[in-house]
């Protein structure tokens, strides 16, 4: 698509923020066309990164289940990570990438919950390493506005 | 916007009974508050020969917002605190028949010509006097902290636990439903944040005491000279551990200016020492910490919370999906920073 999605969203967003949001009135109109302006912003932001931030996380995450599941004694448990760690993302859609992701982190959830009642050593281990991807997924989900 | 002029009319002269030629005008939406519609107008009347003209506030109700409460504790928490050493507008009338505009609203005063967005504090006139308003700022939280719910006549209106020890619990229940509730996708952060804060809780205020609930740089009026003229936003209020609203207002996510000043005004150990000054309270490291997190949890699901009402379509307003988008992650880091887990 040309031309290209980031500068379609580029360009939107400046001039609702710079030239059409300063002519419009009531107030909270004018402050809802900037609001939009900077939501263009961030969509714009995360268009380039939808696909390969969820590809990534989705892969560290089946790393750490499959990491994690020989030590796990509910079978249960066990057996959703296994499968969790031998799935892959068979298609690229964001849509379907999406869904992957929730469904793993839905996962981590659990395994996370699971291993904090443990008191193995291997058990601070798989914690330690879940804390260390949810802060490089904190990274990859970051926005250059956010104020923190 | 106007169509609303005539039925605020109708509805004021039926609350001013003795009042003639009363007249709604002026009526503007503006942006205040993500929990219900707020709109200023002027409203004009005569009592016998006298002329009146007021400047009041709208609150009301919407199909769907970024926070769902009662209108009648927000409404108390204006009455209790008007003619304190906390200033707010002075409430009006409270109204719950929807038959007047559709949805149940309060009025309140308007407190004009005075600055309430938290990027103008953080840039010229206002930022040269950070110093005073932060010193302000949490003097009145103090002060809020400080008061007793049974002389200001909230107990019974304002929500509250049944006892000092289930103040923690009542709130984080209730945040947990909400995420629970709202969630759009699993958020893992958060839910470890609310297993770490379930399994150590915090010590008991000696007393319930009233919590603002949304105490922050954005929800006060302050003027040119850096004097905090009008605290805003009590929808939230009810009555539980006081170090809520102190961990709330020092939360990383209101950092403003990205500085590490709290509220975009001064440091966080200054803030707490003001407020324990005024409320003649001690604000316990470790207690504070547990607030800090809940803060968290807490602001989350309020952004989670937007972000449902905007994807189903209840309330398109903007601003719910900015905030949620703007906000949830670096929320997310607020949690992990304050558990000691950001790299």
């Amino acid at each position: 698509m040309k031309p290209e999605v980031g500068k379609l969203l580029e360009i939107i967003s400046g001039k609702l923020l710079f030239e059409i949001a300063p002519t419009v009135q009531p107030a909270y109109r004018q402050q809802s066309v900037g609001l939009t302006a900077m939501l263009l912003g961030m969509v714009r932001e995360e268009w380039d990164r939808a696909a390969a931030r969820r590809v990534e996380e989705n892969a560290a995450l089946r790393a750490i289940f499959g990491q994690a599941a020989p030590r796990i004694a509910d079978a249960g448990l066990r057996g959703r990570l296994e499968a969790a760690a031998a799935s892959c993302d068979a298609s690229f859609l964001v849509s379907e990438l999406e869904k992957s992701n929730d469904a793993l982190r839905a996962l981590l959830i659990e395994l996370q919950a699971h291993v904090e009642a443990e008191s193995a050593a291997w058990a601070r281990g798989v914690e330690d390493e879940i804390w260390r991807e949810l802060a490089k997924s904190t990274e990859r989900r970051r926005f250059s506005l956010a104020p923190f | 916007m106007q169509d609303l002029a005539p039925r605020i009319s109708a509805y004021a002269a039926h609350k001013l009974p003795h009042a003639h030629d009363v007249v709604a005008s002026d009526v503007d939406r503006i942006h205040g508050g993500a929990s219900r519609e707020t709109y200023r107008f002027k409203l004009r009347f005569r009592e016998g020969e006298r002329e009146f003209e007021r400047r009041l506030i709208l609150r009301r109700d919407p199909p769907g917002s970024l926070i769902e409460t009662d209108r009648a504790a927000e409404f108390a928490a204006y009455r209790a605190f008007h003619g304190s050493a906390v200033p707010v507008p002075e409430a009006v009338w409270l109204e719950s028949d929807p038959k007047w505009l559709d949805h149940p609203f309060f009025v309140m005063e308007e407190l004009s010509g005075f600055e309430a967005s938290p990027q103008a504090i953080i840039a010229p006139p206002y930022s040269a006097h950070a110093e005073r308003t932060a010193r302000e700022k949490w003097t009145i939280l103090g002060a809020i902290a400080a008061a007793d719910p049974d002389k200001l006549g909230v107990v019974g209106l304002l929500p509250a636990p049944a006892l000092p020890a289930d103040a923690w619990g009542r709130e984080l229940d209730h945040w947990t439903r909400v995420i629970d509730e709202d969630e759009l996708a699993p958020q893992p952060i958060i839910r470890a944040a609310i297993r770490k804060l379930r399994r150590a809780p915090p010590p008991a205020p000696k007393r319930l005491h009233v919590v603002h609930g949304d105490y922050r740089t954005g929800n006060f009026l302050y003027d040119k000279e850096g004097g905090i003229r009008g605290i805003l936003d009590w929808e939230m209020a009810h009555l539980g551990d006081p170090l809520e609203d102190l961990a709330w207002s020092v939360n990383r996510i209101w950092c403003w200016a990205r500085d590490g000043r709290v509220g975009g005004l001064t440091t966080k150990e200054h803030a707490i020492r003001v407020w324990e000054a005024a409320s003649g309270l001690r604000a316990d490291p470790e207690a504070l910490r547990w607030w800090e997190l809940f803060s968290s949890v807490k602001a989350q699901a309020i952004w989670i919370s937007g972000g449902r009402e905007y994807q189903e379509g209840t309330n398109k307003d903007p601003v719910l999906a900015f905030s949620s988008i703007w906000l949830t992650n670096a929320q997310d880091r607020c949690a992990l920073e304050t558990l000691g887990k950001l790299s």
